[in-house]
C-alpha cells in the first residue's frame, strides 16, 4: 500500500470511545496513525453501570449504551473502510480504565489512545480520571489526545 | 398543598433534580431519588411550619405503589428460566441460605441487641435479607463470569434469595385466615396458567398502538395486588412471581419491556423512591448512629457466615470471595419496599424506618465505595490471587455483547 510504513512497535492500536467529541478526536488520531504505520485499530467502548446497580435500570442502561455505541461504530467503520484500515469494534461493561487495560493486555495492544475529558474536580474525585488510571496500569504506551 | 398540579410539579421537579444528580455522579437513579426525597423533606420541614411534600396524598400513594409493583414485576422478568432450570439445585440452596442467614441474623440482632419488638425485628430481618441481583450481574459482566457455571448459579441464587424476601414480606405480617388460603390458591392457579395464556393472547391481539400488552399486564398486577392486599398480604409478592413466570415469554419481548421501562422510570418509580426517601428522618439518624452501624454489620456477617460453607459444598472455591462480597449488597428496591410496608402497616415507627433505609442504602453503597477507593484493575487482583477464571477466557462475551 502506498504511503504506508510498517512499524514493528505499533501494530495494534486500541482507541477508547464513548461518543464524546474528545473520543471522536482520539479516533481520528488513531485512524490517521494507523494509516501511516499500517496498524490495525480496535475501537473500544465501555458501558459503565450506575453505582450501586439496581434491577431493571442496569439492563436499561446497557441496552441504551449498546445502541448508542453501535451508532458511532457505524460511522467509524465507514471511515476506516475508506482509508483501508483494519478495524475492529467492541463493547464492554464496567469501569472504563479497568476494561481498557484488560482488553489491551488480552489482545496484545501496542498503543492505547484516549481522549482527554475535561471533568470537574468533583467528578474526578468521584469517578477518577480514566486516562490517569490507564496510564498507571497499562502494559503499553498510552497517548492522551487533547 | 391542595393544588394537585403544583404538587405534581414539585414532585416531578424533584425527580428531574434526582436524575441530573444521578447523571453527574454516575449513581443509580433510585439512590439519587431516595436521597433527594430525604433532603427535600428536611428542607421543607425546616423552613415551613407543618411543611410536607404531600407524600401521603392518595394520588402520590397510588403512583408510588404502582411504581413499586411494576418495578418488582420487571425485576422478576429479568430471570433467565434456562439458567434456572440448569442450576436449580445450587441456586435454591445458595439462595435460601443467602436469604435465611440475614433474615434470622438481623431479626435476632434487632430484637436482642436493639430491643425492637418481635414484629419490628422480623421486619428488619426481611428488609435486610434481600440481595442486589443487579450488583451481582454488573460485576459478573465486568469479569466475564456471567458465562461460567458458577456465575450462572449465583445469579439464579440471587433470584431465589429475593423470592424468599418477597414471600416473607407477603406472608409473615398477614393474619392467616381463609382469605390467605383464597389468595394462595388463586395465585397458584393464575401463576400456572399465565405462561400458556399470555403469549397466545398477545399473539392474537397484541402488536397494536392501543398497547394491549401493557394494559393486560397492569390489569393482572393490579388484580393480583388487590387480592394480596385484601388477604392482608403485600402487592409486590404476586408482582415478582408474575414477573418470574412470564420471564421466558414476556421477559424476552424487548420492545414491550422497553415500553414498560419508559413508563416506570419516566413516571412511576420517581414517586416511589422520592416518597420512600421523604419518610427518612436525618435528625433521627444523627442522634443514634450506632443503630445503623449495628444493623449494617449484622447484615454483612449474617450473610457471609452461612454462605461461606454452603458455597464450598458445591466445590466452587475459586471465585467465592468475590461473590460473598457481592451478595452482601442489599437491593434498594426490595429493601425499601419492605421498610415502607412496615411503616405503612405500623410494624415499625419512623425512627426504625429511617435506620432500616439508611442500612439498606449503606449496604448497597459502602461495598461499592470501598471497591472504588482501593481501585485497582480487578482482573489483576483476581489473577494475583490465582483466580484467573476471567483472564482464562480469550475474549469476554460481555466485551462483545453488552447486556448478555
Amino acid at each position: 500500500m502506498t504511503g504506508k510504513r510498517h512499524n514493528p512497535h505499533f501494530r495494534k492500536l486500541l482507541v477508547g470511545y464513548d461518543g464524546s467529541t474528545e473520543s471522536e478526536k482520539a479516533v481520528e488520531v488513531a485512524l490517521s496513525l494507523a494509516e501511516c504505520v499500517d496498524a490495525s485499530v480496535l475501537v473500544f467502548a465501555v458501558a459503565r453501570p450506575p453505582e450501586p446497580s439496581t434491577s431493571v435500570e442496569l439492563e436499561a442502561v446497557l441496552d441504551d449504551a449498546k445502541e448508542h455505541f453501535e451508532e458511532g461504530f457505524k460511522k467509524i467503520r465507514e471511515k476506516a473502510k475508506e482509508h483501508e484500515i483494519g478495524l475492529q469494534t467492541a463493547t464492554a461493561v464496567g469501569h472504563p480504565a479497568e476494561q481498557i487495560i484488560h482488553r489491551a493486555e488480552a489482545d496484545g495492544i501496542d498503543l492505547i489512545i484516549l481522549g482527554r475529558r475535561g471533568r470537574s474536580m468533583i467528578s474526578r474525585m468521584m469517578l477518577g480520571s480514566v486516562s490517569e488510571r490507564t496510564l498507571r496500569y497499562a502494559h503499553c504506551p498510552v497517548m492522551v489526545v487533547h | 398543598m391542595e393544588n394537585v398540579w403544583v404538587l405534581a410539579s414539585v414532585w416531578v421537579g424533584l425527580a428531574l433534580i434526582a436524575t441530573l444528580v444521578a447523571i453527574w455522579f454516575k449513581i443509580s437513579t433510585a439512590l439519587s431519588e431516595i436521597v433527594v426525597g430525604t433532603v427535600a423533606q428536611l428542607i421543607i420541614g425546616a423552613f415551613f411550619v407543618h411543611g410536607e411534600l404531600g407524600a401521603k396524598s392518595p394520588w402520590v400513594t397510588f403512583l408510588a405503589g404502582t411504581g413499586a409493583i411494576v418495578l418488582t414485576f420487571l425485576a422478576g422478568a429479568e430471570l433467565d428460566p434456562q439458567i434456572f432450570r440448569m442450576k436449580w439445585k445450587e441456586a435454591t440452596v445458595v439462595g435460601l441460605v443467602g436469604f435465611f442467614g440475614p433474615f434470622l441474623g438481623c431479626t435476632a440482632i434487632a430484637h436482642f441487641v436493639l430491643h425492637w419488638t418481635v414484629r419490628s425485628s422480623w421486619l428488619a430481618g426481611v428488609a435486610l435479607s434481600t440481595t442486589s441481583v443487579a450488583v451481582v450481574y454488573a460485576v459478573m459482566l465486568e469479569l466475564g463470569f456471567n458465562v461460567t457455571d458458577f456465575g450462572k448459579a449465583v445469579l439464579a441464587a440471587c433470584f431465589i434469595n429475593d423470592l424468599g424476601t418477597v414471600i416473607a414480606l407477603g406472608l409473615i405480617f398477614s393474619p392467616f385466615t381463609i382469605k390467605t388460603l383464597i389468595f394462595v390458591g388463586t395465585s397458584v392457579i393464575v401463576f400456572a396458567i399465565l405462561p400458556f395464556l399470555t403469549p397466545r393472547f398477545f399473539k392474537l391481539y397484541g402488536g397494536r398502538v392501543s398497547e394491549l400488552e401493557a394494559k393486560y399486564l397492569l390489569f393482572l398486577l393490579f388484580a393480583m395486588g388487590g387480592l394480596a392486599v385484601w388477604s392482608g398480604s403485600e402487592a409486590v409478592l404476586p408482582a415478582y412471581i408474575i414477573g418470574m413466570v412470564l420471564a421466558g415469554t414476556v421477559g424476552k419481548d424487548h420492545v414491550l419491556i422497553r415500553r414498560l421501562r419508559t413508563l416506570t422510570f419516566g413516571l412511576l418509580t420517581p414517586f416511589y423512591f422520592i416518597r420512600a426517601g421523604s419518610f427518612v428522618s436525618i435528625p433521627v439518624l444523627v442522634a443514634a448512629p450506632l443503630i445503623f452501624v449495628t444493623l449494617f454489620f449484622a447484615k454483612m456477617l449474617s450473610k457471609i457466615i452461612p454462605l461461606f460453607p454452603t458455597v464450598k459444598t458445591f466445590k466452587y472455591q475459586r471465585e467465592e470471595g468475590l461473590y460473598f462480597t457481592l451478595m452482601m449488597s442489599t437491593g434498594l428496591t426490595f429493601g425499601t419496599i419492605s421498610a415502607l410496608f412496615g411503616l405503612n402497616h405500623g410494624v415499625i415507627d419512623q425512627a426504625q424506618y429511617s435506620h432500616l433505609v439508611a442500612t439498606v442504602i449503606g449496604s448497597a453503597v459502602i461495598p461499592t465505595m470501598i471497591a472504588n477507593a482501593w481501585f485497582m484493575p480487578r482482573h489483576l487482583l483476581v489473577s494475583k490471587k490465582g483466580k484467573d477464571a476471567a483472564l482464562a477466557q480469550p475474549v469476554h462475551s460481555s466485551q462483545v455483547e453488552v447486556g448478555v
